[in-house]
């Protein structure tokens, strides 16, 4: 479906253009989702590097709320539950804990390499819209003016 | 002549806008469907990772209760079963919401040809 830009008119240019923007909007917003997420399972991963045999029984603050914290012992420094959606946790141990993060961060990276191509070429779409739809503008513009010009005359 | 083609376009019009209404509906419903998909679909890839070692729990509200692997590997295929079969639903709706308004449209588009010509008799005979 090759359509040549030049030959739509500037109604037509203007639907198109604003199609575009929605789509690298959403694009983009999709983008910044899945970082937002990858980071998240960044952070869970480093945090795992915590739970090592030289900090077993170690005190720590738990928590309650996001402004009130009691003391605790780290008993186990072996197991974690895993959310692993649709409301089921899963215990694993700290190795399979990690295991599972990678996955998810490696899952997360395909998709954002999946959908980046796609947004530079919307993006890039848009811009030769843009193009055209300044080009037709001039063209009216000028054509105008010397129409107005020989009425004058 | 041209008011009652004029009452008629706008009834057309108004059953036309509707039809899109319920076309969209159906297709956020659809769409929510498949995100619902592709979560419970995760899910089963974790499960089948694991074995009889691994503990699962269920949220239940606040709590987290203990359950049997294999009995969650049930629900959340059940859960993909029913999904699928919801979104193939919606999608011979969609289909057969797509052809009808196709249909209003051509109605829409002749109706409109006749209230021009309608509108532009007697404007020239005047």
């Amino acid at each position: 479906m090759a359509v040549n830009l030049t030959e739509l008119s500037l109604p037509q240019l203007e639907g198109l253009k604003s199609q575009l923007d929605q789509e690298t909007e959403f694009l983009s917003s999709s983008i910044a989702q899945l970082k937002v997420v990858q980071t998240k399972y960044v952070e869970a991963k480093d945090s795992l590097n915590v739970l090592r045999k030289s900090n077993e029984g170690k005190e720590l603050l738990v928590p309650l709320t996001s402004s009130m914290y009691v003391p605790g012992t780290l008993n186990d420094v072996e197991h974690v539950l895993i959310n692993v959606g649709t409301g089921y946790f899963v215990e694993k141990n700290v190795e399979d804990g990690k295991d599972f993060f990678k996955r998810k961060i490696d899952f997360l990276t395909k998709q954002i390499e999946k959908i980046q191509p796609t947004l530079q070429e919307k993006y890039a779409m848009k811009q030769a819209v843009v193009e055209v739809m300044n080009m037709k503008l001039q063209q009216l513009h000028s054509q105008q003016t010397s129409q107005s010009g020989t009425t004058k005359a | 002549m041209a008011d009652a083609i004029q009452k008629k376009l706008q009834s057309e019009l108004e059953k036309y806008q509707q039809i899109q209404k319920d076309v969209s509906k159906s297709m956020s419903a659809r769409q929510k469907l498949e995100a619902q998909l592709t979560e419970n679909n995760i899910v089963k890839e974790e499960l089948d990772l694991l074995d009889s070692q691994n503990t699962v729990y269920k949220l239940i509200g606040p709590v987290l209760v203990k359950q049997d692997l294999d009995e969650a590997k049930a629900t959340v295929a059940k859960r993909l079963e029913y999904i699928n079969g919801e979104i193939k639903r919606y999608e011979t709706l969609l289909k057969e919401m797509e052809r009808k308004s196709e249909q209003h449209r051509e109605v829409l588009a002749s109706l409109q040809q006749e209230f021009q010509r309608a509108q532009g008799l007697p404007a020239g005979k005047a």
